[in-house]
């Protein structure tokens, strides 16, 4: 529902709920007392919608009304008008404006508001304060409004306010949702603003525009010639403290009680956005729900992302920004792919091509995404709001309207992704170092032959699957298909079809040609996505091929001329790997990746990135874990020390500790393959690094020790290895049983007293 | 097998048997036949150079105690070179240093076995 008035909006707000801005509030104020003085400048606010920046007005409108007494007059009247409440008929707009300024004014002087919106009476009223008689401005109004002059009645009713005032006060014009002045019939977009501009420019009239669609307002502004005259002030979420006195006031009152850092990590879930905290706070107090734990937050979260309160404040925005259902399916579609699939994207073509529309609605569709705030083009190029919990609804909606899942479908998936996704965050720069390391391993590969198996993670799996890394490369010496790679001449993260034309971006995309023949047939792109996701899903094999086919089309492309390579960790659907395959896209694991730096003698790009990073890394950080799976066969122990080498390259260990691990390592390794008779013929070994210790795990699925049991090598080693494992590092525990046996070493990485002054040897 | 051998050399009386490599079983083995077939053709005095060695493991090193052993019974003459420090720790973990002189360099061991004639 709309409200068609505004009343100061003032019982709407409640100062003793607003909490944070303070340097936001400082800044303003001191714009507004400096109109006085005939110096006061105008501010333009803006910022994602729902952000706040009408509270952040309606404050000032409370703190400007509240100023302490005594200051010498005149005294500043805040004067708040949201332009969205209104008739998008001139007429309407000029009268309702009028009747706001002089309903807002006598309540300013203290006057018990009238009940009606009669004008006259109102002018009546104001005589009696000593002001000057308005009547004259009032009677030429009703004859442009009369004669149905839109365009004249504005500027009638737009002058009205810079006329009054004077002695006992003078105006600060606090305009809200400013965007709308462009929705006007028949009236010029910036109309308004003309209007206004002699006001601005005398610097007498304190003026606060606001409105989530920066855009549309500065290109005015521009128009105007009036961008120089106003600051720009972002709004984006609260503070951190902010936040939590906003949480402590909503639940006193709620008495609700929620954890401590329970709360820290709602307000940020939330965007720290004031009336996600609020409506999160009701959601609470209408379920009657408790708040203890992170997975009760989070499910309570996708309770009303999908069906409480959250929902309907989106939903209803949706249904008021696209009253057609079509375009409001196809907007949501179209935004969850950017939003919260984080589709890379910021061109205004590649926004049209991925809306799959005609471009008059695709026009339509984006034009009206970036009037209510949700994107902002600047200089053609393209920006989408993040906001956590419109990435979420647009989820919900998605799923339930597109794919038909019912909502506790969806609150489930919510939860377990917002669950993972929580835990990998940290590796945010992980995912960049990987596309560096990708983008100088494709420099690399001149013309190279590198065998079929590492680009397809299915075969590979399929192949591999549980075996340790280092026998992978031993096994694949031998692979017969193999891929010829082109010799790379350029690589970036996107690319244009030609001159000003589209522009596709990926994480890398690389040109090259085959057999350095540098002609059109012998064009080979790579295109290359690099995702740290814990699962990869079919959604995002989706967007990639969507993409994919665009420039493949585009660019005319031959079958074979494109070649599609998503990276990644972690797990992947099995529904991702039938499109992967179907789609024909190369899909390579980290574990591949690594083989990959192996083949070409990159292994130290890997690590010596990881070394830099190492000294930083605070005592009790992450320890690293390492996993290799040895088949039992001779000397393959020698594997394990060489790797043992490689993960204590990770921690600068020296060579001695290095020697004595690797020896350790060794005998474990042995004893492993003597004395278990594991049918298995595998032994697992892991290598946990941490900062103050080595700790090496060496696990047979064998029957367990069996200390007498015979065999020429048992009797040759006379019995050495437990004890030399002994000897060389600092702890040992041996668990056996029928499950197999598991021996447990730790090396201290600490200084040893008496070791040092030794000499350390030198490299060799 | 047959791509495993074990590199010598012969200077003055002494037989210099270079352990390349890993010294496991295999290699083990195969020094001690060269030892063996060294002691049975008349020599007693033996070097075991362990320059190249990169890695030892203990049934490497029975091998080794079987060959001090079985050299300790011809009455001749067995030293190490060139050992490593973790090798060295290895020889001392098992006793082995206690029967055998090691040198750093094979020059000082067969200034060694010079003066021992």
């Amino acid at each position: 529902m709309r409200l068609i008035w505004n009343q100061g909006a003032g019982f709407s707000f409640r100062a003793e709920e607003f909490f944070g801005r303070e340097e936001e509030l400082a800044a303003l104020l001191r714009v507004c007392l400096e109109g006085k003085a005939g110096i006061g400048a105008s501010v333009m606010i803006y910022g994602p919608p729902n952000v706040g920046k009408t509270s952040l007005l309606l404050k000032l409108k409370y703190d400007l009304q509240t100023l302490p007494e005594g200051a010498a007059p005149p005294r500043p009247f805040p004067f708040y008008f949201s332009f969205s409440k209104i008739l998008s008929h001139p007429l309407a707009l000029s009268q309702h404006f009028l009747q706001e300024y002089l309903w807002q004014l006598l309540a300013f002087l203290g006057d018990s508001p009238p009940a009606g919106f009669d004008t006259d009476e109102m002018c009546e009223r104001l005589g009696t304060y000593g002001l000057i008689d308005y009547r004259e401005f009032l009677l030429a109004h009703r004859r442009f409004t009369e004669r149905g002059d839109g365009l004249s009645a504005l500027v009638n009713a737009f002058s009205f306010p810079f006329v009054s005032g004077g002695e006992i006060f003078y105006p600060v014009f606090l305009f809200d949702d400013f965007q709308y002045t462009c929705k006007l019939q028949n009236i010029p977009d910036g109309a308004i603003l003309s209007i206004l501009r002699p006001y601005i420019k005398s610097g007498h009239f304190p003026m606060i525009l606001s409105g989530s669609s920066p855009g549309h307002v500065t290109s005015s502004l521009k128009r105007e010639g009036l961008f120089g005259s106003f600051q720009m002030m972002e709004v984006g979420g609260l503070s951190p403290a902010a936040s939590e006195k906003l949480w402590a006031s909503l639940f006193e009152r709620r008495k609700i009680r929620m954890p401590g850092p329970i709360q820290a990590r709602a307000a940020a879930r939330l965007g720290h956005i004031p009336i996600y905290q609020r409506m999160f706070a009701e959601e609470v107090s209408f379920r009657n729900a408790q708040v203890t734990d992170e997975i009760g937050f989070e499910n309570l979260f996708a309770l009303s992302i999908t069906e409480g309160q959250l929902n309907r404040y989106w939903r209803e925005f949706f249904e008021n920004a696209f009253p057609d259902r079509g375009e409001r399916a196809r907007a949501i579609k179209f935004l969850k792919r950017v939003v919260y699939d984080q589709f890379h994207l910021d061109t205004f073509e590649g926004a049209l091509s991925l809306l799959g529309t005609s471009p008059e609605e695709g026009r339509r569709i984006l034009s009206g995404l970036e009037f209510k705030g949700l994107l902002k083009s600047d200089f053609e190029q393209l920006r989408f709001i993040s906001d956590p919990v419109l990435a979420d609804f647009l989820y919900w909606a998605f799923e339930r309207g597109v794919l038909g899942k019912s909502g506790s479908q969806v609150a489930a998936s919510l939860v377990q992704a917002k669950l993972s996704r929580a835990a990998a965050e940290p590796a945010e720069g992980a995912r960049e170092k990987w596309i560096a390391v990708t983008k100088e391993l494709m420099r690399m590969w001149d013309s190279r032959e590198v065998p079929m198996l590492l680009f397809r993670f299915g075969s590979f799996r399929e192949r591999f699957g549980g075996k340790g890394l280092l026998e992978v490369v031993i096994g694949l010496e031998k692979e017969p298909q193999k891929m010829r790679l082109p010799k790379i001449s350029s690589v970036s993260t996107g690319y244009r079809t030609r001159r000003s034309g589209l522009r596709f971006d990926f994480d890398l995309v690389a040109y090259g040609f085959l057999d350095a023949d540098f002609s059109e047939e012998n064009l080979v792109i790579w295109a290359v996505d690099v995702t740290t996701e814990k699962v990869l899903t079919a959604a995002t094999v989706e967007h990639f091929e969507n993409r994919c086919r665009l420039l493949s089309l585009e660019k005319g492309l031959k079958a074979g001329q494109l070649r599609k390579w998503i990276l990644f960790e972690g797990s992947a659907d099995p529904d991702a790997l039938d499109r992967v395959a179907l789609y024909d896209i190369f899909l390579t694991h980290r574990s591949q990746m690594r083989l990959f730096l192996n083949l070409f003698g990159m292994e130290e790009l890997d690590i010596a990135r990881e070394d830099r990073k190492a000294p930083a890394a605070p005592a009790g950080a992450e320890p690293l874990e390492f996993e290799l799976v040895l088949p039992m066969k001779a000397d393959t122990e020698v594997v394990a020390a060489r790797v043992a080498e490689e993960v204590a390259a990770y921690a600068s260990l020296d060579k001695d500790t290095v020697d004595r691990i690797k020896m350790a390592l060794i005998e474990a390794c042995i004893n492993a393959f003597e004395h278990s008779g594991a049918e298995s013929g595998k032994v697992r070994l892991r290598y946990i690094l941490s900062p103050d210790r080595i700790e090496l795990f060496v696990q047979d699925e064998g029957k367990g020790f069996r200390g007498g049991r015979g065999g020429e090598e048992s009797k040759r080693n006379r019995g050495w290895g437990l004890k030399l494992i002994r000897e060389l590092v600092d702890d040992v525990e041996i668990e056996t049983g029928d499950r197999g046996t598991v021996v447990r070493m730790v090396k201290y990485l600490g200084p040893e007293p008496g070791k040092e002054g030794e000499g350390s040897p030198g490299p060799e | 097998m047959s791509y495993l051998t074990v590199r010598t050399r012969k200077a003055d009386e002494v037989l210099v048997v270079y352990i390349d490599g890993y010294l496991n079983s295999l290699m083990g083995e195969e020094v001690e036949r060269v030892v063996r077939e060294a002691l049975d053709a008349g020599c007693r005095k033996i070097l075991l150079s362990f320059e190249g060695t990169r890695l030892i493991n203990s049934i490497g090193i029975s091998i080794i105690i079987d060959i001090v052993e079985k050299i300790m019974d011809r009455n001749g003459t067995l030293a190490f070179c060139a050992l490593s420090r973790i090798n060295r720790e290895l020889f001392q973990m098992t006793g082995v240093a206690r029967y055998v002189q090691a040198f750093d360099r094979e020059e000082d061991a067969l200034g060694y076995f010079d003066q021992s004639a």
